[in-house]
């Protein structure tokens, strides 16, 4: 009994060790004692307002990659037959699986201003050559396209799968009252989708950051003129580029507590917004 | 319109495979199709940098952390599903809340510590720090919690410990989360940039991600090599994807869903 005692605290410490690997931000904390004045240091900077803008952008801007395609395809996808459903699905989930690094160079590739097959095919229709990564405020959206481009195939998965969870009786039973698709769509698929639904919608707002974290890092490094940053790279920046590891650590700790709030917040809104089946 | 997003997912992989086969004077050329397809980028990659050593490196990492994940999970998860203790919730908390730490708020402390025990550059700066992977402990504590009562009692009865419990009576009826763990573990360790790119700095130690960074930061980026390269580091992924597909696909639904 104190054996298996042993070998079940054992695993948990260890996880609890490993996890304190990731909570040990008080070493960093300023040898020496600034006080609050990082914390003041940060709100000050341009760029943390920038970055934060930044940051709900790629968020709305993911939106439509991770809810609106999806639910398109989704129900697109519920009226083809198998094996044909089994191959688009199969096909559709391939971006997931790339690395983000790989993803960031070969769409680098693509959307090179000269070479790339992007700039190619729309110069064949008349619209001029597009620096994609070098130009303002076009960056941010090439970025959010690259980033959506990734998790289409995963969105549209849970999509589907929440879709086939609906119960076929409230649809058949909605036909043989004369509902038209339209209504069909409106209130029987909608209410029971919100659930997976709203789950896609905290996925992208907590998520959105670290997704678009590598591929920024990759192409733009947060230009040009700061438009592409977020919140995460921002500290990305504070940590390894300025090496002011206090600075770092005070906006590690801010956003942290931000996100937290943001998290607590809607998850409350959940519970709220979705409609439960029964 | 299903066969329109098919081809524009697929599509960025057919031209990083085509761009790999096709030699320098050709390479900006548009054409879908590599018209005198030729291996000179993949060797030339291949001298460029150790990818050998990269590859093996990748895939200790992955499968290590893969096996490890899985089996410190599991004993965790069984602890927090099956005892009760002073603080077990508080605990649990805690340790969720690992999982919304942002990476970059503990790269730094974790760097510094791992250069203090002096295991920069190693396998097991790569592979410790990750073993203890919250979610992977959650999804099991879910599991387990909802595994039936009568069973255990009835084990105990017969004079089972609670190892004996674990192994021989949970694990093997969780065999589907289980695998879905291993599964995108393996995955999500073999892309894993970040990290890596911290704690090694040699290119012979470090993973393939971290060697495609390094190409393409190299003067005058060679398309042709690095589409290799890419193409080297994106092949693994996509053979367990073929060959799993259905638990692979299963796997991040169920993640997804929880």
């Amino acid at each position: 009994m104190l054996l298996t005692a042993v070998w079940v605290y054992w695993p948990m410490l260890r996880t609890l060790q490993l996890s304190f690997y990731e909570w040990n931000l008080l070493p960093t904390r300023d040898p020496v004692w600034l006080g609050l004045s990082n914390y003041a240091q940060l709100l000050r900077q341009p760029e943390v307002s920038r970055a934060v803008l930044n940051s709900a952008l790629y968020i709305v801007g993911l939106v439509p990659f991770t809810i609106c395609i999806p639910v398109v395809l989704a129900l697109a996808l519920g009226r083809v037959r198998a094996p044909a459903e089994r191959v688009y699905r199969a096909l559709m989930f391939l971006p997931v699986l790339m690395a983000p690094v790989v993803s960031a160079i070969v769409w680098r590739w693509i959307m090179n201003p000269n070479a790339g097959i992007l700039n190619a095919l729309l110069q064949s229709v008349g619209i001029g050559p597009v620096d994609w990564f070098r130009t303002p405020n076009v960056a941010l959206w090439a970025i959010t396209v690259i980033t959506g481009w990734k998790l289409l195939g995963f969105s549209t998965l849970i999509v589907w799968a929440g879709l086939t969870n609906i119960n076929r009786e409230y649809l058949e039973a909605a036909v043989i009252d004369g509902a038209t698709s339209w209504q069909r769509l409106r209130f029987v698929i909608a209410p029971l989708l919100s659930p997976t639904l709203v789950f896609m919608l905290l996925l992208t707002v907590l998520l959105s950051g670290q997704l678009t974290f590598p591929i920024i890092n990759a192409l733009t490094q947060g230009g040009p003129r700061d438009t592409t940053t977020n919140i995460y790279y921002l500290l990305w920046q504070f940590g390894f580029e300025s090496f002011n590891v206090g600075l770092s650590s005070a906006a590690g700790v801010l956003f942290f507590g931000g996100f937290l709030i943001l998290a607590v917040g809607l998850m409350r809104l959940v519970d709220r917004l979705s409609f439960h089946d029964a | 319109m299903l066969v329109a997003v098919c081809l524009a997912t697929v599509l960025p992989f057919w031209w990083m495979l085509s761009t790999s086969l096709k030699s320098a004077n050709v390479v900006f050329d548009l054409s879908p199709l590599p018209t005198a397809p030729t291996f000179e980028n993949y060797v030339q990659m291949w001298r460029a940098i150790p990818m050998a050593s990269m590859l093996v490196n990748t895939f200790l990492n992955a499968g290590l952390l893969m096996v490890g994940q899985v089996i410190v999970a599991t004993m965790a998860a069984y602890a927090f599903a099956r005892w009760r203790f002073r603080g077990d919730n508080l605990l649990l908390v805690l340790f969720v809340g690992t999982w919304l730490v942002p990476f970059q708020v503990t790269m730094l402390p974790n760097y510094v510590l791992l250069s203090r025990l002096g295991w920069l550059d190693t396998l097991a700066a790569l592979v410790v720090p990750h073993l203890g992977s919250a979610f992977a402990v959650i999804m099991l504590r879910q599991f387990m919690k909802s595994f039936p009562l009568e069973l255990v009692e009835a084990a105990r009865l017969d004079g089972a410990g609670s190892w004996a419990i674990l192994w021989r009576m949970m694990v093997p009826n969780l065999r589907a989360p289980l695998a879905t763990l291993a599964i995108l573990s393996f995955i999500s360790t073999w892309n894993e940039y970040f990290w890596p790119l911290l704690v090694t700095s040699r290119p012979d130690r470090t993973v393939v991600q971290v060697g495609l960074q390094m190409f393409l930061s190299s003067d005058g980026e060679q398309w042709g090599p690095l589409m290799a390269a890419a193409t080297v580091a994106t092949v693994p992924v996509l053979l367990v994807y073929v060959l799993f597909q259905r638990q692979v696909v299963e796997a991040f639904v169920r993640s997804g869903l929880r």
